[in-house]
């Protein structure tokens, strides 16, 4: 049933690889170059041969291709080189995985708006399980404090900070939706950005340039820039890792929610659905007609935000 | 050749908006194949003890959190029976730390109403049937019936750490005090940044 | 003269070189104005490029501020030019062909701010191969960025390499051969009017933004442009004529001021339809426009400079519509600066931050450039002028020279 979103897919995929061979040649002769270079540095022992090392790895990491186009072996050699980067530059051992997505799965949230009472429990796992920028309060997740008679997030309160809930107000929390036809994607001038088979919307953090295109055309404000160098306290740092979702940002690239990939696609929910303590948070596979996800589409009353820009966004909400 | 750029331009635009037509709605409706979700081999982990749930939901059968091993003092017959028994620290064994708060208004429940009088171990409904304390649904959803539904179903309540793998569900009391069912106030985790600092 | 090309070539550069750096005190001191400028920001970026854009102003809501509304406006000073091309080329005036190579210059200064604008926006410009097509990844035809980047480039080309190679010419007192060039001035006539549509269309096309997402933006970049950067090309003719022996035409200033007001006109229609559309009926997407003419919960940082903004473009245009000095330069400079700032803060910062606030999550902020930010962009702007001086003198010089030749 989905077979054809997934040759659209493909076909995407292959267009990019378009002159693929002379492009490959071409990084693979860098790379060859850097490798043998820093190589020969180390061997010839100029300087320390830690920092000579971390320089040959930044500079292979630097002239490889883009991730969708990348051989099996060559996502599994920039995982390994970004692990040996995490333990050179930050003394720490991350496990980090470039799983695939899982067939015949398209991950959808629901979100309940009676039963959410603003604890922002899932804001704070959210910061947690995604190292998020700790200076600059970084917070994929967003919580707004609404009045009754309006069901939009832009009329609430988003810094709310009281005991809650709040007798006669309502909470609603947004993040990226993850959208079947973001408008991120299709501005990125260098598809930096791009939705995976399983539907996750996902940021190469090495192939952004940060020009911020996809965050002007955000209507959701779904993405967030790193202005400096993040900040994570080390002793928080989540060493469970995904190429494409909570590995270390760097300053000058977007980021977003992924949906937590690393958790989902080993079958876990993500952070926030997991945090809640109220049960608010819905998430599953939209092709499972026995899903959780699909009971809520198909039994509760439940909207989009923004549903008229036709971004076709896989977040609903419903109430009881 | 700037011309047909503009002209191009409007092409593409208009092409973009085509592509990508099947909207998520469709795709759903159209997804009517039931998914293994055991094929998602990591998701099977989990160290909280289960039981079998006494009713279906639409994927067939599924787990729920066990609640006896959570309660301290089960099993309630050690104390609730026919033999005299010697109590010291009293107020703590006559449940006073009980706060009983569940109905509105002048609409309280009493103890007995869930508890059975003939035998602690158990609860009771309106028609005198046991049901059991790590089955609470059953109790529970003769007045939330609504709730229950949807708890069935998985709009209601949450699952236990995996969307994949077997369904293990919490049951009513891991999150609602079956005393005092409705959530506290208490201050958010944390806040959000004013974002013109 | 018999020279060999290359041979003439160097020499022109040298020539031309040389002819850029000679000058009386006043015009060394605004050298050296300018290169402490630029001095002044290429450390102000490295402050940038080490710390990251933090150093800014700006903000995950206002996430484009001083650079993008320089080059969104800069790119409309470039696009100008072809108001003297075509008159010039098309309709055959004389007058106007004496100063289409002054314009051009205007058209590769304002070009290069563009792209220094863009390159020290980005986060990350050391991955701008990123986005080469064959080794990296282009975006196109979906990203309007990308249309964006082949446009300004090829515009650029086409306005240094047809200007070089007239110049080239007439410094070796030869004729330049006709079908050799007239073919890509009627293209850059055409690929003008694309450039600055197409920088109007990256804003235009984002549904996310309602007060940018409007048909009428596309036409109004264009109004704009064609009276901002005439004001530009008239202000440095008059510097010309006061300042050096190069002889302009009063003609010229007359037909030139004739384009401003009809532009400046129809940029002035196109501001009353767009607020009639916002506050006639007001609704949830006429809110940027509240914030920027009259604040929104209490921020109101660009109402002074909306308000002076409008002033100064009305002053301007009225001044050179009703000229009663008959084009006397000093009068004409006064009308010009009041109708550029008016422009460059109205379709700068004035279009480029209220598209941002609110937030599309309905959240408000101000936004205020740092210290560091505006050093930036002084710096680049500095560059330009920088660029347009070093492009301008020599092309002075050698077309005097062939003037004198010609009356000899």
């Amino acid at each position: 049933m989905d077979s054809r979103t997934n040759n659209e897919d493909q076909i995407e995929t292959e267009g990019m690889a378009d002159n693929k061979s002379s492009r490959r040649q071409f990084l693979k002769k860098m790379s060859i170059a850097a490798a043998a270079g820093s190589a020969s540095l180390v061997v010839g022992g100029c300087g320390g041969s830690l920092k000579t090392e971390e320089m040959g790895l930044k500079w292979e990491e630097y002239f490889k291709e883009h991730y969708r186009l990348m051989t099996q072996e060559e996502k599994d050699a920039t995982v390994k080189r970004l692990e040996r980067l995490a333990k050179l530059e930050r003394g720490i051992d991350v496990q980090m995985s470039n799983q695939e997505p899982h067939e015949q799965v398209l991950y959808g949230y629901a979100f309940n708006i009676s039963r959410c009472k603003g604890y922002m429990d899932c804001v704070e796992a959210c910061v947690k399980e995604n190292n998020l920028d700790r200076r600059a309060k970084t917070q994929y997740v967003r919580i707004f404090e609404m009045d009754p008679g309006k069901l939009d997030p832009t009329a609430g309160d988003g810094q709310f900070f009281h005991e809650v809930p709040v007798d006669n107000k309502f909470y609603m929390g947004v993040q990226c939706f993850h959208c079947e036809n973001a408008p991120c994607i299709k501005a990125c001038p260098t598809k930096a950005t791009w939705r995976e088979p399983d539907g996750i919307v996902v940021v190469d953090y090495d192939w952004c340039i940060g020009c911020r295109y996809c965050l002007a055309a955000c209507p959701y404000w779904g993405r967030r820039f790193n202005w400096g160098d993040p900040e994570v306290p080390k002793e928080e740092i989540n060493l469970n890792q995904h190429y494409l979702g909570n590995r270390m940002r760097m300053k000058g690239v977007m980021e977003k929610c992924t949906f937590c990939v690393q958790r989902t696609r080993k079958g876990k929910l993500p952070a926030c659905a997991d945090a809640c303590p109220t049960g608010s948070r819905v998430f599953g596979n939209l092709l499972d007609p026995n899903s959780e996800i699909r009971f809520v589409l198909k039994n509760k009353k439940v909207f989009r935000f923004k549903e008229d820009l036709g971004t076709e966004p896989k977040f609903w909400y419903f109430m009881d | 050749m700037a011309l047909a750029a503009v002209v191009l331009v409007d092409q593409s635009a208009v092409a973009s908006g085509a592509a990508g037509a099947e909207s998520v709605t469709d795709r759903i409706n159209h997804a009517t194949e039931p998914y293994d979700s055991m094929r998602v081999s990591t998701a099977y982990e989990l160290s909280v003890k289960t039981v079998q749930s006494k009713e279906q939901y639409q994927g067939g059968d599924f787990k729920v959190l066990a609640r006896k091993d959570q309660i301290s003092r089960f099993r309630c017959s050690v104390c609730h029976n026919d033999k005299p028994v010697l109590i010291q620290n009293g107020a703590l064994f006559t449940h006073g730390d009980v706060k009983l708060n569940h109905g509105l208004g002048n609409n309280q429940l009493t103890c007995n109403e869930c508890h059975s009088m003939g035998n602690r171990d158990f609860l009771v409904d309106k028609e005198g049937q046991k049901i059991d304390f790590d089955h609470s649904y059953q109790l529970c959803g003769k007045c939330h019936f609504r709730q229950k539904r949807d708890w069935l179903g998985g709009a209601h309540g949450k699952r236990e750490a995996y969307w994949a793998g077997e369904r293990v569900v919490r049951n009513c009391t891991s999150c609602h005090n079956p005393h005092s069912p409705a959530f506290a106030t208490k201050m958010p985790a944390t806040y959000s940044l004013p974002l013109d600092e | 003269m018999t020279t060999t090309p290359k041979k003439g070539f160097i020499a022109f550069i040298m020539d031309c070189t040389r002819w850029s750096f000679t000058g009386g005190i006043a015009y060394m001191i605004y050298l050296l104005v300018l290169l402490a400028l630029i001095v002044s920001g290429i450390y102000a970026y490295s402050q940038q490029f080490q710390h990251g854009l933090i150093i800014t102003g700006m903000s995950d809501i206002v996430s484009w501020g001083l650079y993008i509304s320089n080059f969104t406006f800069f790119v409309g000073v470039a696009a100008a030019a072809v108001m003297l091309i075509l008159p010039a080329y098309i309709l055959k005036d004389k007058d106007l062909h004496q100063v289409v190579i002054i314009g051009e210059g205007v058209a590769v200064g304002a070009l290069v701010m563009c792209l220094l604008f863009i390159t020290v926006d980005m986060g990350g410009p050391l991955k701008v191969w990123h986005m080469i097509p064959g080794i990296g990844q282009f975006n196109w035809p979906s990203s309007i960025l990308t249309w964006d980047m082949l446009v300004l480039n090829g515009y650029l080309a086409l306005n240094s390499l047809v200007p070089l190679y007239i110049l080239y010419c007439n410094y070796h007192g030869r004729k330049p051969v006709g079908w050799k060039y007239k073919p890509f001035v009627f293209l850059s006539i055409f690929w003008a009017v694309s450039i600055h549509m197409t920088t109007a269309f990256l804003y235009q096309g984002l549904p996310a933004r309602p007060f940018w997402n409007n048909p009428l933006l596309g036409p109004r970049f264009l109004a704009s442009a064609f009276a901002a950067g005439p004001a530009v090309i008239m202000m440095v003719l008059i510097v010309i004529k006061e300042n050096t022996d190069y002889a302009i035409d009063s003609n010229i200033f007359q037909k030139l001021k004739r384009i401003i007001v009809a532009s400046a006109i129809i940029n002035l229609v196109m501001l009353f339809s767009e607020v009639f559309k916002e506050f006639y009926t007001f609704t949830h997407h006429s809110l940027s426009a509240q914030y920027l003419f009259f604040g929104l919960e209490g921020h109101d940082s660009l109402v002074p400079w909306i308000w002076t903004a409008i002033s100064l473009n009305i002053l301007g245009t009225l001044l050179f519509a009703f000229d009663p000095t008959k084009g006397k330069p000093r009068y004409l400079m006064v009308a010009a600066i009041s109708l550029f700032t008016g422009i460059w803060i109205e379709k700068g910062f004035g279009l480029i931050i209220p598209g941002f606030v609110p937030s599309p999550l309905g959240e408000v902020v101000d936004y205020t450039p740092s210290i560091l930010e505006i050093q930036v962009t002084v710096g680049i702007l500095a560059a330009g002028a920088f660029v347009v001086t070093m492009l301008i003198k020599p092309a002075l010089a050698i077309e005097m020279r062939l003037r004198e030749k010609a009356s000899m």
